[in-house]
């Protein structure tokens, strides 16, 4: 009963719309990890204020599950006259949630950098800027590396949530494709294991990326 | 006035939906971690080479896969074997399964933190394997792996939203329900996003200061 | 300040947020021909209305909406979107028409502009090839699958109380109701007479409908928002009468539903 048919039939148009899936994933990542880099110095800065908004925002972002923000994004940014496409709203939304779990990751490195390292950094004369972008932040990326792939993998997972608002990437794809076939468990099974393909990929690739750090 | 009206007569509908959210999130969790110990047990103590690889191809598998598609397969794939659940017992095991790999991960690390001398003096004093697991393995094994527990149970909360993919009648989608009805969808959205933000931060503190507790009494017992 | 007093904040001030958005709008007919182009959206599964073939959108929907598209002088263009967030999307100008079959109702006239009606929707039922149902009230006592949360589920619990009784199984789509009616888990399917007339003719060997419908007439039409869509309704119901009169309405529902049937050309009284 088991149609391997309806897989081979299918398998290319499924495939092509892992282009979604990779770019807001991608996308997602890199952006999350702007703004999580911002957030991160904001969260160890002196300022109360600094301190108090990174609080909120790691806290909303990690405690509304990412379909409930992106129907925010969806529903209630263009009453606010916010009015973009589906495409750029879903990437800055998961964007923004990765900033929120990257900042506590790029936090968690930086307590392994030795004080030392920036006090010595303020003694030379170096502007706090500089210290950020030359000293701390590079040494944060470089230890947070494995937790980064990490991070970039749920992305993958979590961008099939976009399907509710209108994206055909690969679970989009794969319940119109079910539904005109009248075959899901071939078809699900099949986006499945083209999610996991692409994990594994990652997850080597990142694997490679972490040994060529470890100069 | 409106919103009183609204109120009674969805109200009922929607405490439902948290109801069930609550449900399944408590017995999704439960039975996650019911199985990612009997995981993790499993990892520990069977050495055969084939059923190590099953196990890792199992975690592989859930751990690399969007949950939505894992609930996708469950409710409308597997049907076409002859496995028709509905949507709540659907939901429950795709819970049970998704949880299962990343509370296994977190009790064999807790297991192999438990010292070595620990359990051969137990060996050595003729306890049972059984007794030790109970009396030395678990309780020590719990110290040091109820932060990544509680963590990872407050990140199910969350997950159990997508269930509403499948038509479980959880909060999201008796909200949803509303919201085709009397169009309120900028408003009940938002409404829906605080309510999750409040409910996992409250339980987030909850499981904090469980967590605390739970440390000193297995403290105090080992 | 107590929870229920910040939520009933935030609820305001959403309000106020939505109040403020909808300000003075332009003609919509006029900015769609300036422009070009109709935006839609739809969901791409719902056979054989909207589907997606090979990856492509296809399905009566689509050859109905670009006729009158090209009646309009535009092209239209289409985007998949699940249900749920089809009415919050044209609320907020995500797009300029819903060109899914939407059932008309007395709640959704009041918020929305709608087309005249571009196909039948009453309520209908499916069996297996072959079943001993001959009229619809032999579902009493039998087992009968909806999809959720639809217009007609509601019907058919209306129906089963007048009936006296028959048991109602909810499904997440209806494609699966119909995969438990094929495997005999269900005596029979409830759902609008296209969809199911459609099923029976593309698995014939398989299913067979129930005649005659049972709902109350129900229509299926194209949605859009109030503000500034007058002409553009006035516009788009003229596209849909002289369709209709030319013949090319008739050669679809062949097409698609394997039966043509005159629509009204006044919008039905609710």
């Amino acid at each position: 009963m088991f149609s391997f048919q309806t897989i081979i039939d299918n398998l290319p148009v499924l495939a092509a719309s892992a282009r979604y899936t990779l770019l807001i994933s991608g996308a997602g990542c890199l952006l999350g990890l702007i703004f999580g880099a911002l957030i991160c110095v904001a969260a160890v800065s002196r300022a109360p204020a600094a301190r108090a908004f990174a609080g909120l925002y790691v806290s909303f972002f990690r405690g509304v599950p990412l379909l409930i923000q992106l129907l925010l994004a969806f529903y209630l940014l263009p009453l606010v006259g916010v009015n973009v496409p589906a495409l750029a709203a879903a990437i800055f939304t998961v964007g923004l949630c990765a900033a929120a779990y990257i900042s506590e990751i790029l936090r968690g490195a930086l307590n392994a950098i030795p004080r030392g390292q920036a006090e010595a950094a303020i003694a030379v004369g170096l502007s706090p800027r500089h210290i950020w972008t030359r000293i701390l932040l590079p040494q944060a990326l470089k230890i947070s590396m494995p937790a980064l792939v990490n991070e970039l993998i749920l992305l993958v997972k979590a961008s099939s949530l976009v399907t509710v608002v209108g994206i055909v990437e690969i679970t989009r794809m794969s319940q119109a494709i079910a539904s005109a076939t009248y075959r899901p468990l071939e078809i699900y099974l099949t986006a499945a294991f083209l999610y996991l393909a692409i994990n594994l990929v990652i997850a080597a690739l990142g694997r490679n990326l972490e040994r060529r750090l470890a100069w | 006035m409106m919103e009183l009206d609204l109120f009674r007569e969805y109200g009922p509908a929607l405490l439902r939906g948290l109801g069930v959210t609550i449900f399944c999130w408590i017995v999704g969790t439960a039975c996650a971690m019911a199985l990612g110990f009997l995981l993790a047990l499993v990892q520990r103590g069977v050495s055969a080479r084939p059923v190590q690889w099953i196990l890792r191809a199992y975690v592989e598998f859930i751990r690399g896969t969007p949950f939505l598609v894992q609930l996708f397969v469950l409710y409308y794939g597997a049907p076409m074997l002859g496995l028709r659940l509905d949507a709540m017992p659907a939901g429950l095991l795709g819970l049970t399964i998704y949880g299962s790999p990343y509370f296994a991960e977190i009790f064999r690390a807790g297991l192999n933190a438990v010292p070595l001398g620990q359990i051969e003096a137990a060996r050595a004093m003729g306890f049972a394997p059984a007794t030790i697991l109970r009396r030395i393995m678990i309780p020590v094994m719990l110290v040091s792996a109820l932060p990544a527990l509680v963590n990872f149970s407050i990140i199910l909360t969350k997950e159990t939203v997508i269930l509403s993919m499948i038509t479980v009648p959880e909060i999201m989608f008796e909200t949803q329900t509303m919201m085709a009805e009397t169009f309120a969808f900028a408003e009940s959205t938002l409404v829906l996003a605080l309510f999750f933000w409040v409910f996992v931060e409250t339980i987030s503190r909850i499981g904090r200061r469980l967590e605390r507790r739970a440390t000193h009494y297995l403290l105090d017992r080992s | 300040m107590t929870l229920r007093t910040t939520l009933r904040a935030a609820l305001f001030g959403a309000t106020a947020l939505a109040l403020t958005a909808t300000g003075a709008l332009a003609d919509m007919l006029e900015d769609i021909k300036a422009a070009g182009k109709i935006t839609t959206a739809t969901e791409m599964h719902y056979a054989p209305f909207d589907m997606l073939e090979n990856g492509e959108y296809a399905g009566f929907n689509k050859e109905l909406f670009d006729e009158v598209a090209k009646e309009l002088g535009v092209t239209a263009e289409y985007q998949d979107l699940p249900w749920a967030s089809i009415l919050p999307g044209l609320e907020v100008s995500k797009f300029d028409f819903v060109n899914a079959p939407v059932t008309i109702t007395p709640e959704r006239m009041e918020r929305y502009a709608f087309t005249l009606p571009i196909s039948d929707a009453t309520v209908a039922l499916v069996q297996r090839k072959g079943g001993d149902l001959t009229k619809p009230e032999d579902i009493k006592g039998k087992t009968v699958g909806i999809q959720k949360g639809t217009a007609q589920e509601k019907q058919l619990e209306a129906y089963s109380d007048t009936l006296g009784g028959f048991t109602i199984r909810g499904y997440g789509s209806p494609d699966e109701a119909y995969a438990d009616l094929a495997a005999g888990r269900l005596d029979a399917v409830a759902g609008s007479a296209p969809n199911l007339a459609y099923l029976a003719k593309t698995r014939p060997d398989v299913f067979e409908t129930i005649q005659p419908p049972f709902g109350e007439p129900k229509y299926f039409a194209w949605v859009t928002r109030k503000e500034g869509s007058e002409s553009l309704i006035e516009a788009m119901n003229a596209a849909l009468i002289k369709i209709q009169d030319d013949g090319r309405l008739a050669a679809m529902q062949e097409k698609w539903f394997g039966t043509a049937t005159a629509l009204p050309k006044e919008m039905p009284a609710m």
